[in-house]
């Protein structure tokens, strides 16, 4: 990483959660991964359902040498969190908030908005079904799909269009969790001998482990965390006379941490809109 | 010049502090780090990065998950050996996230604390509903989630905020000393950093939600009784 922010820290937004660890694994590995890179003065993660909280963040970076701090949230999408929550919890006013000290904090876009996140798809398809002729195989990007968070199924669906367009798979398709097509018909929705399943979710906690081995039919009942359990080193899941594979989450790809610095250093380059958040 | 988290570390311990929260930390050539409850035992499980700390944090002894960090339930039998006072910090960091910086800005008497009511007012989506709490509702649901000892599964951190505006306790249930820095809350009576609390956490908002919800389906079911 060329890009040296020694004034600048870097701040991980993350979901977090109350009742898997698995949920801020991702943020904290790459913080760990980006702070030992020494790119930015600091790194450090807050979660809305963890700690260090949002608010806890307030207090970080007191050091008078950092004038900046770059917000990337650690989100799939923009949508309620990104617009709602973080804006309020870390009292931006906007794209660009200057704090009573001068320090300046730089609200960046969501980590799954890069353009490097299509790849990263990709190879996780790749890795879990070696060998798997892509001319036989369906491709599902699985996304959660509720009305709480409409943008994640835009953000699923332009995935499905960016990867349709390569003309590598069969078919690409999206599937959801709580809207149709819903991801526990995979087996109506798809005619291919291969049937590869690719969640589009950042890390592997509630939503992408626990509840989708289920839907798929490959687990009969949500047990524990991810870290814990084999589903990964099963694959592939013979069902319904195909072969399903099922892949973990993306964020914990070590490309990630790339694509977080990356989203920071876009902040700069982008033509700003300093527009207040919706 | 120290970053000012470290400046407070380094401050506490020169004070002679023993540690912080469960954690007791002893200079060696660097620092170590151990359960304040092992420090006579001899067959530690030894481990020298800083950021083993997110994996010694993240289960208690029954390997259940740690949601909040700061509940009495820190898992025994390892010693963590760190080089030097960053490194320090930083295990600090993920052991009790965001405690050394609230520490340094109450010590320079810059930590604004937010009241209860003012936080659950603040809230949207599904955790709207948390701000119809009732002041007593509030006061057993403070007293039974934040206590230091025999809460479910209690916290250590010391309260800061106030109920509301007009600076109410949120609790009179819990004793005095839990609003008290620097008070130690494991009731070892040593000097210990405290674990500060600025502001609820996200666990309590939560649990206020479940509170309203469960006395609104109360109110509506002796209402449905009432009326027959
Ligand atoms: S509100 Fe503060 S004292 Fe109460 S449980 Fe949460 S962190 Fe602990």
């Amino acid at each position: 990483m060329d890009w040296q922010q020694p004034e600048s820290a870097l701040l991980i937004v993350g979901h977090g959660s109350t009742v898997n660890p698995d949920s801020s694994a991702p943020s904290l590995a790459q913080a760990e991964a980006i702070r030992e890179h020494g790119v930015f003065r600091e790194v450090a993660c807050c979660f809305w359902k963890e700690e260090p909280s949002l608010r806890d963040a307030l207090l970080f970076f007191r050091e008078p040498e950092i004038r900046e701090v770059y917000v990337v949230p650690n989100f799939i999408s923009e949508g309620y969190f990104t617009e709602t929550v973080i804006p309020r919890e870390l009292e931006l006013e906007g794209r660009l908030t200057t704090r009573p000290g001068g320090q300046v904090w730089k609200y960046c876009e969501p980590a799954g908005n890069h353009p490097a996140v299509t790849e990263l798809l990709l190879r996780r398809a790749r890795e879990i079904a070696p060998g798997v002729a892509a001319a036989e195989t369906t491709l599902l990007i699985v996304g959660h799909g509720t009305a709480l968070n409409e943008n994640s199924a835009v953000a699923a669906k332009r995935e499905v269009e960016k990867i349709s367009a390569l003309d590598t798979y069969a078919s690409v398709q999206n599937a959801y969790m709580e809207e149709a097509p819903l991801i526990s018909d995979w087996a109506r929705l798809t005619t291919t001998p291969n049937v590869v399943v690719v969640p589009f979710f950042i890390s592997d906690g509630l939503h992408s482990y626990q509840d989708i081995p289920v839907l798929l039919g490959i687990e009969s009942e949500t047990t524990a965390a991810a870290s814990q359990r084999e589903v990964f080193r099963r694959n592939p899941h013979r069902h319904h006379g195909r072969d399903l594979y099922y892949a973990s989450a993306i964020g914990t790809e070590p490309k990630f941490a790339e694509i977080l610095v990356e989203q920071a250093a876009a902040f700069d380059t982008a033509a700003l809109d300093l527009s207040p958040i919706a | 010049m120290l970053p000012r988290a470290e400046r407070a570390l380094s401050d506490w311990l020169a004070s002679g502090a023993r540690g912080i929260g469960q954690l007791l930390i002893v200079k060696t050539g660097g620092f170590s780090l151990r359960h304040r409850e092992d420090e006579a035992r001899a067959d530690l499980q030894v481990f020298r990065s800083p950021n083993d700390a997110t994996e010694l944090a993240r289960l208690d002894d029954a390997e259940n998950y740690r949601p909040l960090k700061t509940a009495p339930n820190l898992r025994h039998g390892w010693v963590l050996e760190l080089a030097d006072l960053p490194a320090l910090r930083l295990a600090l960091d993920l052991f009790y996230p965001g405690r050394l910086p609230a520490l340094a800005a109450w010590e320079a008497n810059q930590l604004a604390t937010t009241p209860l009511r003012a936080t659950l007012d603040r809230q949207t989506g599904m955790y709207r509903s948390a701000a119809k709490i009732s002041d007593g509702e509030i006061d057993e649901l403070v007293g039974r989630f934040c206590r230091s000892r025999g809460g479910e599964p209690g916290c250590l951190r010391t309260i800061l905020w106030a109920r509301d505006m007009t600076g109410a306790r949120p609790s009179l249930r819990l004793p005095l000393d839990k609003f008290i820095a620097p008070v130690d809350q494991t009731e070892r009576g040593e000097h210990v950093m405290p674990l500060l609390c600025q502001e609820a956490c996200n666990l309590l908002v939560a649990e206020a939600r479940k509170v309203v919800k469960d006395s609104s389906n109360r109110a509506e079911r002796t209402g449905f009784e009432g009326s027959c």
